[in-house]
């Protein structure tokens, strides 16, 4: 059962970037620079959603135009997102 | 189990589900991805208040609740692949657990809302709170729609058929059910981590 | 069935949105007066405009009939599809014909805004607020004809569908655009204000777009239904 055991990996790395974005809210790797803990924070969302769309919903393995329809999403959300941030920042 | 030729992964490119659910799927994404901008370019505008607003939110039920769905993901991804195995059994179990995890995450949201609106928040407090309650409660009503559709997708799979049109409706509640667990996981940066 | 009859209820919904949304334009409401506008402010609107507003709403009103001729249309399609006038078919005309009622108070509470300029301003605001009220917070009628209509596309079981399955889910989608729309009764500023982008602009846009999608969609169906099946 390779497929399932993927499955379970992929959801262990999830709950572990859980818990390393919730830290970077807490100071842990960035100290006091708690714009680049943002920064971070939001990468980390979007490379945690990248996988659920990948690995759960299968995207790895759909139509190539959907799979980069959802990769676009996510890069230019993140984008859109971290700048938006860092005007108010 | 080994792979067998059943698994369309490393052969042509497969859709999970039906066209139409992504449809839907890409439609609200759209829906949300408005509101991520919207509630971040005000935040921009008035940050002191928004970060003093989330210091009053409980990080770890919001965490907890994240767990919570990527773990409830995490079990209907292995339902979808037990039906594809013909292993309906499995995957109805799996679905309960999948399920389980949902109802656990509207009541961690029950208590959690009940302790800010004893403390007196409400969503015309300020305007971080209009968003923490507008945007997690839409986001509930879908965690209630989607432990609707998981309920479903476990009567049809408790009778043992694991054809090809079962998985199909498998396949497209699964994908439902991730997007719910992928709307989470942006809401939970959003309104209780970043700073 | 008569597809002539057909066609003529189906036109209806292009009515509608023609009709409406000229009323829309001619009241100045694109985009809406902010509700965070004093009374005197409002009063001004209306005062200023008295004659222009008074042949909005009228358009608003006529447009409403429109929307019961498309509830038919669409029923005559849901029909095929259910082999006779079954749950999800009565279910879309009376949550249709809910919908046309909105159009028709709404247009009843701004025609007061701009029936006597000479009325103290804040009863000149309080139907103000009672037409955006009507328009915008009522959600729930469309969105369970929007339920409706997917549950009934979605559970086609004929040979041929009537409608394609996408249709069925688009029309969820339409629902969930439509569901902060309830939310103007907290705000009067900001995104969920009557004037803000997720009570009005995205509505707006998803409901007129409705309106011109569900027009070509039910008029193919039924240019591709045999005449005289149900």
């Amino acid at each position: 059962m390779t497929l399932n055991s993927r499955i379970t990996y992929i959801w262990i790395v999830l709950i572990l970037a859980t818990f390393l974005s919730w830290q970077f809210g807490h100071g842990f790797g960035f100290g006091e620079d708690y714009r680049s803990a943002t920064t971070a924070i939001l990468v980390i969302t979007f490379i945690k959603i990248r996988f659920v769309f990948l690995d759960f919903m299968e995207l790895r393995a759909a139509p190539l135009p959907l799979r980069l329809a959802f990769e676009t999403w996510g890069i230019g959300m993140c984008a859109i997102l971290v700048g938006l941030y860092w005007t108010g920042a | 189990m080994r792979e067998s030729t059943l698994k369309p992964q490393a052969a042509e490119p497969h859709l999970p589900g039906e066209t139409g659910v992504w449809m839907f799927i890409i439609g609200d994404v759209v829906i949300f991805s408005l509101f991520f901008g919207v509630f971040i370019y005000y935040r921009a505008a008035d940050v002191a208040l928004y970060a003093a607003s989330q210091l009053t939110l409980n990080q770890v039920l919001g965490a907890f609740n994240t767990v919570l769905l990527l773990s409830s993901s995490w079990f209907v991804a292995l339902a979808v692949h037990a039906a594809r195995h013909a292993r309906a059994r499995l995957s109805a179990r799996l679905l309960v657990a999948a399920a389980g995890c949902g109802i656990g995450f509207v009541i961690v949201k029950y208590f959690e809302w009940s302790e800010k609106i004893g403390a007196g928040y409400t969503l015309v407090t300020n305007d971080f709170f209009m968003y923490y309650f507008l945007l997690t409660g839409i986001h509930l009503l879908h965690v209630l729609i989607g432990i609707g559709v998981l309920s479903f997708l476990w009567s049809v799979i408790v009778k043992g058929d694991t054809s090809e049109n079962t998985i199909v409706v498998l396949e497209s509640g699964a994908s439902f059910w991730h997007l719910v667990d992928i709307l989470w996981i942006a809401l939970f940066a959003l309104l209780y981590l970043m700073r | 069935m008569n597809s002539k009859s057909q066609m003529v209820c189906i036109w209806g919904g292009f009515g509608f949105a023609a009709v409406c949304l000229m009323g829309f334009i001619l009241a100045g409401f694109i985009p809406p007066m902010s509700p965070s506008l004093s009374a005197r402010e409002i009063a001004a609107i209306y005062s200023e405009n008295t004659l222009s507003m008074r042949f909005a709403v009228l358009l608003i009103m006529t447009s409403a009939g429109f929307i019961c001729f498309f509830v038919a249309g669409i029923a005559s399609q849901l029909q095929r599809i259910e082999g006779g006038t079954g749950p999800y078919t009565m279910a879309q005309i009376s949550a249709g014909s809910l919908t046309a009622l909105i159009f028709v108070f709404a247009a009843v509470f701004y025609t007061q805004a701009a029936f006597r300029p000479d009325r103290a301003p804040e009863f000149i605001r309080i139907m103000n607020d009672l037409g955006w009220t009507t328009m915008l917070m009522t959600f729930a009628p469309f969105i369970f004809q929007n339920f409706a209509i997917a549950l009934c596309i979605l559970s086609d079981q004929n040979e041929t569908p009537i409608f394609p399955r996408w249709v069925g889910y688009y029309n969820f989608w339409v629902a969930v655009s439509f569901i902060p729309g309830g939310m103007l009764t907290f705000f009067k500023t900001g995104p969920f204000a009557w004037d803000g982008l997720f009570v009005w602009w995205v509505p707006f846009t998803m409901f007129f777009g409705w309106y011109v999608l569900m027009f070509f969609i039910v008029r193919k169906a039924a240019l591709t239904g045999v005449p005289g099946t149900t």
